[in-house]
């Protein structure tokens, strides 16, 4: 499998699923189109792109040529990302940026523990005066109003 | 003439204030700080950083964003030289010959000359927005909805053909660029579109989500954990000033670097890269003497330093005029207006001559600013490049969540960074391009309603495209740039996007 080939069967099962999640929409008509028109046109579109990657990635790269040596730390980040979507609003903005920072500074990066501390502290706090005190960037305080 | 001149001055009556001229001196140093340092390019800087505007009126917001723009461009060239890494791809061109001339121990020279010839540059190129985009307004005051909505298109089939890379893999980041910018409630006939429930999704996908994810995030994840490569020359004040033979060499480069810089800055797609790659070639091919290139000539430094910066401003001129982004910074950009309740376009100039006039005019001053500060602190920013990217990384990390978070005060639009994040770091290992997806996102809401309603006009016929002669024109256009683009894959050859692709990757 190619890069190219598994990029454009991709695209044409996205356009198919647009296709499909599309029906609910009025298509309208060409004098009046609605709200479906335009996501069906698109949805074709890259049906039609991704089959062109197909017939034409023979000469792409294998998929297996991918490296992946940042792969540790890009989960650890993306747990971080999801970890703030899901908890930010709940925990309050300066006890979530601790907590991912000093994971991030202690787990991943293997600092000394006062060293993590103080990084965790001082841009948990110091990012929330700048925005949030300072700029009147009102930022989540979570449930204990911190 | 004179009405621009009475209206420059209007601008410098708007900018000439402590307060505005704070946020000019602010905006540059903020920006020069982010294009110095690995991991946030002027993009994702530009993004995190427009909550700190809230609070601002307009003209200062706009004055601030604009600093950090063009200071951003500007700082790229300090890694260039000193560390031989591009702060942002602009400055791939610069590492070549500056940092040739640094290990020689001419840094300080190759800074003054980067200096010099972005504020030229910056400068003279505000002279030709000055002049450019009110007529170009004043034209496309007669465009109709068939017109911009070719004009639309036209603007994204150059974009994926400039971009470099393959044109089908770019089109289809357009195409789903525009599904991404359907979600939401439909301006025409209030349906939630693709909104799976969620009411948060109803104004749609933002800007500012999906650039910082793709640019910001996609950058942390795919660099993050790799060995950090620091060694850095840290030039001495005194050791700045160029001799007067580098000067002398420098004047010609420049000069053309500016010319060639913001007319390849109008057109859309990757124009402030590409400018500096032709500046590059331009200058070597002119050369008595091109076996210096690579060696640290002055002029390979000159030329494509002053381009970058013409084209940062040849890319406001259609975003101004025509509130058409060339590029996914001009598309921040236009975010951040309409965050301030600006809406570019043909009425823009006429209509808010306060902000576009003031712009002008902090450009002047920032440009100045850049060259008077920036010299003496370099060394500041020298030690910038010191901090180790494994403490950077977390800190890029925690202000892309500020910046994202505080736009709509929505865990929604954080949840939509991080999934464009994993997006971009995907898309980027299958070689496609992101910045066409973002502007996709930005003119989806435009294309389709200016469409539908050429559509409606016509009672339905597509020959209502052809038939309108401007709007014939961008088509034709467009398919020009499509069937160039399919030229390689059919005759199986390199053509020039190939080998700039390539020696991006190279550097």
């Amino acid at each position: 499998m190619t890069i190219d080939r598994l990029s454009g069967a991709l695209l044409v099962l996205l356009g198919v699923f647009v296709v499909w999640e599309r029906r609910v929409l009025p298509l309208g008509s060409s004098q009046h189109p609605g709200p479906g028109y335009a996501p069906l046109l698109l949805a074709i579109l890259l049906i039609i792109f991704g089959a062109i990657l197909i017939a034409g990635g023979k000469g792409s790269p294998p998929l297996r040529s991918i490296s992946w040596p940042e792969a540790p730390h890009a989960a650890a980040i993306l747990a971080c990302c999801i970890f703030t979507t899901i908890l930010m609003e709940r925990i309050g903005y300066r006890l979530t940026i601790f907590i991912i920072l000093g994971f991030l500074f202690g787990v991943m990066e293997r600092m000394k523990i006062w060293l993590v501390f103080t990084l965790a502290i001082g841009f948990s706090l110091g990012s929330f005066w700048l925005f949030d005190s300072l700029l009147r960037v009102p930022l989540p305080r979570g449930g204990w109003n911190f | 003439m004179e009405v621009s001149f009475q209206n420059l001055i209007l601008g410098f009556a708007t900018v000439l204030t402590p307060t505005n001229l704070l946020y000019a001196l602010l905006g540059c140093l903020i920006g020069t700080m982010v294009g110095v340092l690995p991991g946030v390019g002027p993009l994702a800087g530009i993004s995190m950083l427009l909550p700190t505007t809230f609070g601002l009126d307009a003209t200062s917001a706009i004055i601030l964003l604009a600093g950090i723009y063009y200071g951003a461009m500007y700082g790229g060239s300090t890694t260039s030289i000193l560390m031989r890494i591009p702060g942002e791809a602009a400055s791939v061109m610069t590492c070549i010959d500056g940092y040739a001339m640094a290990r020689k121990g001419r840094a300080g020279p190759a800074l003054a000359i980067a200096a010099i010839g972005s504020y030229a540059a910056g400068t003279l190129s505000v002279v030709g927005l000055m002049f450019l985009a009110p007529p170009l307004a004043r034209f496309a005051l007669g465009f109709g909805p068939p017109e911009y909505c070719s004009l639309l298109v036209c603007g994204l089939v150059v974009l994926s053909y400039m971009t470099g890379g393959s044109i089908v893999k770019n089109l289809s980041m357009i195409t789903l660029g525009l599904m991404i910018g359907i979600i939401g409630i439909d301006q025409m006939s209030g349906y939630f579109r693709f909104s799976y429930g969620l009411v948060s999704l109803g104004d749609g996908v933002g800007v500012v989500p999906v650039a910082v994810g793709l640019f910001g995030i996609s950058e942390i994840l795919a660099t993050a954990g790799s060995p950090d490569r620091r060694e850095v020359i840290n030039p001495r004040f005194r050791d700045l000033l160029p001799s007067k033979q580098e000067l002398k060499d420098s004047i010609g480069p420049i000069g053309r670097g500016t010319v060639l810089g913001f007319l390849i800055g109008i057109i859309p797609g990757s124009a402030h890269i590409i400018s500096t790659f032709v500046s590059y070639a331009l200058e070597r091919r002119m050369s008595k003497h091109p076996e210096r290139f690579g060696e640290g000539a002055i002029e390979g430094v000159a030329g494509p330093e002053s381009a970058n910066n013409a084209a940062s401003t040849g890319a406001l001129v259609p975003l101004l005029a025509l509130g058409v982004p060339t590029g996914p910074i001009p598309a921040v950009l236009l975010a951040a207006l309409i965050v301030h309740g600006i809406n570019p376009g043909p009425l823009f100039i006429k209509e808010q001559p306060v902000v576009f006039w003031g712009l002008i005019a902090s450009m002047y001053l920032g440009n100045l600013v850049l060259l008077l500060l920036n010299l003496p602190l370099v060394s500041i920013f020298v030690n910038l490049l010191r901090v180790p990217y494994r403490i950077l990384y977390p800190a890029i990390l925690m202000f892309c969540v500020v910046g994202v978070y505080a736009v709509n005060s929505s865990m929604v639009d954080v949840g939509i960074m991080s999934v464009m994040g994993i997006l971009g770091y995907l898309l980027r290992k299958m070689d496609f391009e992101t910045a066409p997806l973002v502007l996709g996102v930005v003119l989806e809401p435009i294309i389709e309603y200016s469409f539908r309603q050429a559509l409606a006009m016509s009672d339905g016929a597509y020959s209502i495209f052809v038939l309108r002669p401007i709007s014939a024109f961008f088509l034709v256009v467009a398919l020009v740039m499509i069937l160039l683009g399919l030229k390689p894959l059919i005759k199986k050859t390199k053509d020039w996007r190939e080998r700039l692709t390539e020696a991006e990757r190279g550097a």
